[in-house]
């Protein structure tokens, strides 16, 4: 008999335990696959928000309509711009009528309001040192008095994001422990119910790896049918969550969230199989003294 | 199944090239050399024991309970290593085999035990087939030599049945299947009889003689006088980790010592 009908047969005469087995596997490899869900997802929005999104540039005092018009067309024309929008004194004095209640700025002269170029930056074209050139170069031309880039607060962003990819990803790895103890001991809950089968095949004459491979064998395929629930099971809950929240979800992230690839799904299958495999050896190498 | 061919058997599998040794057929098949076994240092189980087992004998090992029959087994299926003095199968030394090279001894020695050592959620004909199996044998030989192995020990027709369905009696055939159907050189039966009544333990005492009749070499560990009565065999009696012998039964060995044997010193 072949070492994967071996394998079959083991799992079919124990049935109920490999069920039980590959379902609470399952349940593991469900709680990483959600955390590389989130690990993937936080990098997406990290890189989304993480990267710088508009600068203001301060017109000079003086700077008549043919030079800011040249000035705005030259901006739009760079890579890393996406909008430009002139915002004339009496359009800022409106705006912030609107963001006050008791309208005390509101209602200042409008020669207190600087004119302003608000460029909308490409995020995936742009990062904060080429912002901060672009900012120092646009800064030196005479009809700009000053560049606010906001790099303060997209760092901080950035910040935010990298530390929450950063949890993510240690969650991910307290999971992935877990899962493999959690393999480990149902490899050594199958094996204490199988002993008289292992003394018998000893007795006969079994090599090491005649015993052993039939226990890997399912150790793999308890692993890997493990990880093809969870990814089933997450995908699910993902979909389903997604389709209801899709409008507001995208509207706070400025993103639509994204299942796993395939790739990584594929890996993710490899790894259950792997997870399943090495369980195994560790628990046939701490319990069975073969 | 005919005669074993015990030699050619034990040659081709045991040697690690693989050639048939004609000198390893007249030797013989057992050998105990000052064999000395300690698990209490203040009470070695086995004191400088000195045996031979010719080919194709039918040996009985009696004493008391905790005298070292079992241990003895143990060390020719390597299953325990001896502390001194050396365990020779076919010539071979034992305790100098590597952990690689037990598998293959194995396959030369079928073991009975007292509990039968079943699996009882396998079949009986995938009870007896794993002795097969572990050797990579093609299925289609497995078949008809587990058929053949069930035959003789009386359980045709019963491959199918789940070994733990059977009775004592008939757990004990299957186990005594499995030790023959890969034509072992010896058999090592540990207490065979012990779980069974009287009449089945006469029953499967037959079932070994036929066994030895074919051939085999047959290494019968027990305390039942019933059987060391019922066959007037070669009996090694273990007393104080040492091994006395007779050749022809209980008398025989009374009369070799020259006096009745002690009450204390013969089995219950």
């Amino acid at each position: 008999m072949t070492l994967l009908g071996r394998a079959l047969r083991g799992i079919r005469e124990h049935a109920r335990t490999h069920i039980a087995s590959t379902l609470t596997v399952g349940l593991a490899l469900f709680c990483l696959a959600g955390a590389i869900l989130m690990l993937e997802n936080a990098g997406a929005l990290s890189a989304r928000w993480g990267a710088p999104v508009r600068m203001t540039v301060y017109l000079a005092d003086g700077a008549n309509a043919a030079q800011v018009e040249a000035l705005r067309s030259a901006l739009a024309d760079l890579p890393e711009v996406s909008e430009t929008r002139y915002v004339s004194p009496s359009d800022a004095r409106a705006q912030m009528f609107e963001l006050e209640r008791d309208g005390t700025l509101a209602n200042a002269s409008v020669d207190l309001f600087p004119a302003t170029l608000e460029i909308r930056l490409a995020p995936t074209a742009t990062n904060a040192d080429r912002l901060a050139v672009l900012g120092a170069r646009v800064r030196r031309l005479p009809t700009v008095s000053d560049v606010e880039t906001y790099r303060g607060l997209s760092d901080q962003m950035r910040g935010v994001l990298q530390t929450a990819r950063t949890l993510a990803f240690i969650i991910a790895l307290i999971v992935m422990l877990c899962a493999t103890a959690v393999v480990g001991n149902t490899v050594r809950l199958s094996l204490s119910s199988r002993m008289r089968e292992v003394e018998v095949l000893r007795m006969v004459g079994a090599t090491r790896q005649y015993v052993r491979a039939p226990f890997l064998v399912e150790g793999a395929l308890l692993g890997g049918v493990g990880a093809i629930f969870a990814i089933v099971a997450i995908a699910g809950v993902f979909f389903s969550v997604r389709a209801r929240f899709h409008a507001p979800m995208t509207a706070i992230l400025g993103m639509s969230p994204a299942f796993l690839s395939a790739w990584i799904v594929a890996l993710f299958v490899a790894g259950g199989c792997a997870l399943g495999v090495t369980g195994s050896a560790v628990a046939l190498r701490r319990w069975l003294a073969v | 199944m005919g005669r074993p061919r015990i030699g050619a058997a034990f040659g081709r599998h045991f040697r690690p090239e693989g050639h048939f040794d004609r000198a390893a057929a007249h030797k013989p098949i057992l050998v105990l050399d000052g064999v000395v076994k300690v698990y209490r240092a203040d009470a070695p189980v086995l004191r400088r024991v000195d045996l031979v087992i010719e080919r194709g004998e039918f040996v009985f090992v009696t004493g008391p309970s905790g005298a070292g029959k079992s241990t003895l087994l143990k060390l020719v299926y390597r299953s325990e290593t001896v502390d001194e003095g050396r365990v020779l199968f076919c010539g071979r030394d034992i305790a100098r085999l590597t952990d690689e090279s037990i598998p293959v001894l194995r396959r030369n020695i079928g073991v009975v035990f007292q509990d039968f050592r079943l699996v009882p959620y396998w079949s009986v004909a995938h009870n007896v087939a794993v002795a097969l199996e572990v050797s990579g044998l093609p299925s289609r030989i497995i078949r008809s030599r587990v058929s053949m192995a069930l035959e003789r020990v009386g359980l045709a027709g019963r491959g199918e049945d789940l070994a733990g369905t059977l009775s004592g009696g008939e757990q004990q055939r299957v186990a005594v299947a499995r030790a023959i159907v890969n034509e072992p050189a010896i058999v090592l039966a540990d207490e065979p009889t012990g779980n069974l009544d009287p009449v089945l333990a006469l029953d499967v005492l037959g079932l070994f003689e036929e066994i030895n009749e074919a051939g085999t070499t047959v290494l019968f560990a027990t305390h039942d006088r019933t059987l060391l009565e019922a066959s007037p065999r070669r009996i090694i009696v273990l007393d104080d980790g040492r091994a006395i012998e007779a050749r022809s039964g209980l008398a025989g060995l009374s009369s070799q010592m020259g006096r009745p044997m002690a009450a204390e010193r013969l089995p219950a």
